[in-house]
């Protein structure tokens, strides 16, 4: 079951466009990655789903409901942190939780109490005293205090120290895991490497890719580096076809590998090689061909 | 309504609400004091030069004749400038709050991002002014009550009368706050609201002043608020400003339905 269905979406900022007949949809119980560069239609594309600006044309839904007309049932079950995160300045943890709470009609105390010691976020200083971090926490713990069906994050990871992020990773992780679904915006490749499940990446407000970092994975090239024992031979030899050889120094080579790492091995097995490495995936590559 | 929004919405007004309580109490009390120590002959005099004579008739909003009487003298503290522009400008703070003071800082996506319709917000925020409008007046009526009878004079109106005038202030008060909510429905920026607010409310006060002496100004004085607020009348004679109030009633409930409207169709953008 999809989460989040957008079809055929557009927004229209006068001439300007936002995003342009965009398609998504995001299955149940998954860290789904939205990655673009800034200004590709990934916030517009965010506050079409919260209910925070009306398509110019085409639909979105969340849990099968139109993220406009039905906003307010939709966000009962929606965790949903902004990019641009402002909080009210007298607002502290301590004073959000209740008030929250009756807005959502459900205790949040306990749960944002847990998270806020979990996030190491002090529950009685106020938001103007806060740095940025500690404010990007606050919003973390009051869309997670919930506990939602559907986490909406945009670039939550921005101003979080290294530490934070990997506690905010496993804690996405969990949730995910717990059936419960992620739609994370980021332009961070490598967080997205690391969390995400499932990655649509737009440019210019269109969509350039929707598919899961397995597909992208098998679709990278690997970098190979291979140290032959002796060079006399190498003249003669045969490349095959999935070794992309780009780079001869004597007795080593540079290459990339575009087919299988079995089909390498296999015809490395009966060369007379010293060495040889094959690397991970190099994702980077792919996503900035996207982004290019 | 919902209880967690109208107590988000107190903690954020009940200092300003609290401050303008007290500067209405502290003014009702010092001109219902002092305003009967002035000489009736001074008064009577004021009251018979033509300038002044119209000025007074564009503060209380109706003929004051060529005498000051201690109707008059009662009737100044809820006409007095300082009284209506703090009446005025609580209403305009609290009336573009949401969306524009919202929308403007930033914390309208965390507001929206909670599982509350825009109307729903827009009516609990609207509940709040409308109440706080209330503790308002009754702070200006308990400093008036408070300074007249220190003073012991005999220019105090009939409470009965007062309550009329101010049930008459409250309907400007409304309509007033209703008008700046239209405003700020429409705009991204507090300042730009409060001030188009502000400027509205203030070109029908000169408009309504202007219409005593000026017959092009007389014959549009009724789009002003002010035209509609005569509390002299009511003092004197005790009766209902019933049309007034129907205007104002009316007046208010379109621009607070059309800010109703224009909030639920418009797309908020905070970058």
């Amino acid at each position: 079951m999809s989460v989040i269905v957008v079809e055929q979406l557009t927004k229209l900022y006068g001439r300007r466009i936002g995003v342009r007949d965009l398609n998504l949809r995001v299955p149940e119980g998954m860290v789904f990655g939205f990655l673009g560069p800034n200004g590709s239609g990934k916030t517009t594309t965010i506050r079409v789903l919260v209910g925070l600006l009306k398509p110019t044309d085409g639909s979105a839904r969340v849990f099968g409901l139109d993220c406009r007309r039905d906003s307010h049932r939709i966000k009962a079950e929606v965790g949903y942190l902004p990019g641009d995160l402002r909080l009210y300045p007298w607002l502290t943890l301590g004073i959000a939780l209740p008030i929250f709470g009756r807005i959502r009609r459900r205790d949040l105390v306990d749960e944002g109490l847990r998270l806020a010691d979990e996030f190491e976020l002090d529950p009685t200083v106020r938001v103007r005293s806060m740095s940025r971090g500690m404010r990007q926490k606050l919003g973390l713990i009051l869309a997670l205090a919930h506990q939602p069906r559907l986490l909406i994050l945009d670039e939550p990871t921005s101003s979080l120290d290294p530490l934070m992020q990997e506690k905010l990773y496993r804690h996405l992780r969990t949730i995910a895991s717990a059936g419960r679904s992620v739609f994370f915006s980021s332009h961070t490749l490598s967080e997205v490497e690391q969390l995400c499940d499932r990655v649509a990446i737009l440019r210019n407000g269109k969509l350039v890719a929707d598919e899961s970092l397995d597909e992208l994975r098998s679709r990278a090239k690997r970098a190979v580096t291979i140290r032959w024992r002796d060079d006399a031979r190498l003249e003669t030899l045969q490349v095959p076809k999935f070794l992309d050889v780009f780079d001869k120094q004597g007795k080593q080579w540079q290459a990339s590998l575009t087919g299988s790492a079995r089909d390498l091995v296999q015809w490395t097995a009966g060369q007379p090689i010293d060495d040889m490495t094959i690397e991970q995936p190099d994702l980077a590559r792919v996503f900035h061909r996207y982004y290019e | 309504m919902n209880r967690g929004l109208i107590a988000k919405t107190i903690r954020e007004i009940w200092l300003v609400t609290l401050l303008f309580a007290l500067g209405i109490f502290t003014f009702e009390a010092l001109i219902a004091y002092m305003l009967p120590l002035f000489d009736q002959d001074i008064l009577d005099y004021w009251a018979k030069m033509p300038f002044l004579n119209g000025m007074f008739q564009a503060l209380f909003g109706t003929e004051i004749g060529e005498t000051i009487g201690p109707g008059m003298i009662a009737t100044t503290a809820w006409v007095h400038p300082i009284v209506l522009i703090m009446v005025w400008a609580h209403g305009i703070i609290c009336c573009t709050r949401v969306p524009a003071g919202e929308v403007d800082r930033g914390t309208i996506d965390v507001l929206l991002g909670l599982p509350v319709s825009r109307t729903r917000v827009y009516v609990c925020e609207s509940l709040v002014w409308l109440t706080s409008g209330l503790v308002i007046l009754a702070a200006g009526l308990a400093g008036n009550l408070l300074g007249n009878r220190v003073a012991t004079s005999e220019t105090q109106g009939a409470t009965g009368h007062l309550l009329i005038v101010l049930v008459n202030l409250y309907g400007l008060y409304v309509a007033v706050g209703a008008m700046a909510f239209f405003v700020s429905c429409w705009s991204d920026r507090r300042g730009r609201a409060v001030g188009v607010a502000f400027a509205i409310v203030l070109a029908g006060y000169v408009l309504n002043f202007l219409a005593q002496f000026w017959q092009p100004a007389r014959s549009i004085s009724f789009l002003s608020f002010q035209h509609y607020y005569r509390p002299l009348l009511i003092i004197r004679e005790g009766a209902w400003p019933t049309s007034d109030i129907l205007v104002l009633a009316t007046v208010s409930v379109v621009f607070w339905l059309a800010g109703a409207i224009v909030f639920n169709r418009r797309d908020i953008c905070t970058v």
